[in-house]
């Protein structure tokens, strides 16, 4: 294999036919790079998806109440559910075992102003736990604690964005912002993995806006966090309990999934899991049928100038070439051509990823890339394609009779 | 060296079948310069694809050197050919994209026999045949006489037993012919046995014995007095 004569033979070939190589190898690069670019695709795909999912815990539940659609237990179809704080505390003593972190969350808007600068940002109240839950960063202070949610204290944590906007380059930590007229003081910056919206927010504690806002108990949605080391299996019968047990608190019909909603993180999780585990698939099929056609054309091409060079091989076996010896020359010919105009396609590939991939930054497509793995598996799908575009012409090859090969009277 | 006993050989030609070799019985000795005469369709060439190897008789006993050559399969046939046969053409064959020294080192390839003893080899060879100087030259920049000398030191360079020369001279003019003619009686002096087709007496009159096929039987077969080529160079 590592012959220089046969090395020779096979660079003079294709040199001789340049353009004939290259039509032969623009193929097989041409499937590879479509193989790498499907596949770097479907992986910007799923980090796009895991990236938004990593934006909260993924062992988060939501419980979000809705209007009923059905007629249950003596109440008529159409009725609103209230989450209420008792909520919250109901569901942490039902499910000790299973339940992480828990948080209610009260969502509003608020009209935010210090000194000249102001801005509309929403305002999500919540208990100090939820800090985990939303996987929320403090870049500079504090969250709220315990202490702030017992005294119902009017501290707010800011995203990095309505720092930006409210207070340019002065360090907000104690200072006091207007929110819809009361002052709160600012005691925490965060960031946030999602996007720019998610930094573009405030949280303040759910007891002092239930206090001031309304002197109420209601919240919009229960967010928790499940036992960690449950998998998905355990993780969707405990959101099925819940399901069940929430369902009968407020007599909503346990068909009627609007009345009230538990979102599970693992169970769309897994749902995109599987989706891009079937789209990659997809893909991998597609390229491999481009990849069939470049094997196909290059058999072809190598079944032609084994036609040409007919003689020539008739006159190695006159000489006493091998058949096996015929067979090899071929087949390595196949295969160089294969694998270095693959690998054309996969620098190719490569290069325009990273030309282009930092610069596609949307929620659902972010950092297309190709793995090591996916380089390796490439490689030895070329080396196998080459060798099995090769084996044909080879055989033909290697059956070249000298005795008509040498006839030229 | 090479017996041949009631060689048979016949080629279907569609419905029909040509029988071209009808009981060849013929033995050459060790350092003979034999001819084979005969014109085209006597079984000529014929005789000398089946004595190379690259044809099959259909019946008929063929021994080279004490070997019997029977049930040969692609690769025996190569392993033989390798290491009993020199092959000289008319056309030459030389390998267009190989220097003279490579063409020449073609067959030490294929006996695995390593680079640099291959060129030392080769170089040995062209030096013998007189074209030493143009190791380095590509066939196309060779004359016709020229790639013969290349094509012979070819075939002597895996020092085979039988040097088979098919129409050596057949492409040459008649001074280059001499020239090719003296080389190969050189080579036979040197005691290596040697077999030429051709259709031209005066380069069978430069061989040691005359065999003539007519219609794939030997009609004649006699020892000659030997034309030098050299009186003619």
């Amino acid at each position: 294999m590592f012959d220089r004569d046969v090395w020779q033979e096979i660079f003079f070939t294709l040199k001789s036919n340049k353009l004939r190589t290259f039509l032969t190898g623009f193929s097989v690069g041409w499937a590879i790079f479509i193989l790498v670019m499907l596949l770097a695709s479907v992986n910007g795909m799923q980090n796009g998806f895991t990236g938004q999912f990593n934006d909260d815990a993924t062992n988060s539940i939501f419980v979000r109440p809705g209007t009923t659609t059905k007629a249950y237990a003596g109440f008529e179809e159409g009725r609103r559910i209230q989450l209420k704080n008792d909520d919250v505390a109901y569901i942490r003593e039902s499910f000790p075992n299973d339940i992480e972190y828990i948080s209610g969350r009260y969502f509003t808007n608020t009209s935010a102003r210090y000194k000249s600068e102001t801005g509309s940002y929403p305002v999500q109240a919540v208990d100090p736990e939820f800090q985990i839950i939303e996987k929320t960063i403090i870049t500079k202070g504090r969250y709220f604690n315990d202490a702030d949610v017992a005294n119902a204290a009017k501290v707010a944590v800011i995203g990095r964005k309505v720092r930006e906007d409210l207070f340019k380059k002065e360090d907000p930590i104690g200072k006091f912002v207007e929110l819809n007229g009361l002052s709160f003081k600012i005691i925490g910056i965060f960031t946030d993995d999602g996007d720019d919206n998610a930094e573009r927010r405030l949280y303040a504690p759910l007891s002092t806006y239930q206090r001031i806002y309304g002197n109420t108990d209601n919240i919009n949605q229960v967010a928790l966090t499940y036992n960690p080391r449950y998998d998905l299996a355990k993780a969707l019968e405990f959101s099925d309990r819940l399901e069940i047990l929430m369902k009968r608190r407020h007599k909503v019909s346990p068909e009627d999934q609007s009345g009230i909603n538990i979102w599970n993180y693992a169970e769309a999780f897994d749902n995109i899991s599987s989706f891009s585990a079937v789209l990659s698939t997809v893909s991998i099929a597609v390229a491999f049928l481009i990849l069939i056609a470049g094997i196909v054309g290059i058999g072809n091409i190598m079944i032609f100038t084994i036609k040409e060079r007919t003689k020539e091989i008739g006159v190695r076996k006159a000489l006493g070439a091998k058949p096996s010896q015929i067979i090899n020359l071929v087949l390595l010919e196949a295969t160089f051509i294969t694998t270095i105009s693959g690998f054309v396609g996969l620098i190719f590939a490569w290069i325009i990823l990273s030309l282009i991939g930092p610069a596609i930054k949307t929620p659902a497509f972010s950092n297309p890339s190709v793995s090591l793995s996916t380089v390796i598996t490439a490689t030895i799908i070329l080396i196998i394609a080459g060798v099995l575009a090769g084996l044909l012409p080879a055989i033909k090859a290697a059956n070249v009779k000298p005795i008509v090969a040498l006839n030229d009277k | 060296m090479i017996e041949i006993k009631e060689l048979h050989k016949s080629y279907k030609m569609g419905s029909n079948s040509l029988h071209v070799l009808k009981g060849i019985n013929i033995s050459i000795a060790e350092g003979e310069l034999v001819a084979i005469m005969g014109s085209s369709g006597s079984g000529k060439s014929t005789l000398l694809n089946i004595l190379g190897m690259l044809d099959v008789a259909d019946t008929g006993d063929y021994t080279l050197d004490n070997v019997p050559i029977k049930d040969l399969n692609e690769t025996k046939a190569a392993k033989y050919r390798n290491k009993f046969l020199g092959f000289v053409f008319q056309s030459f064959n030389l390998i267009n994209y190989k220097s003279a020294m490579e063409n020449v080192a073609l067959p030490l390839y294929y006996q695995k026999v390593n680079r640099k003893e291959r060129q030392k080899k080769a170089l040995k060879y062209l030096e013998q045949v007189g074209l030493k100087e143009w190791a380095s030259h590509l066939p196309s920049e060779l004359s016709g006489g020229q790639k013969q000398r290349v094509a012979i030191a070819r075939a002597m360079a895996a020092e085979p037993k039988v040097l088979l020369a098919d129409e050596p001279t057949g492409a040459l003019d008649s001074t280059t012919s001499y020239e090719v003619m003296d080389l190969i009686q050189k080579i036979n002096d040197d005691g290596n046995t040697i077999l030429i087709v051709t259709h031209e007496p005066d380069i069978a009159d430069m061989c040691k014995r005359i065999v003539h096929l007519k219609d794939g039987v030997i009609v004649e077969d006699k020892k000659i007095e030997q034309v030098r080529a050299s009186a003619y160079v």
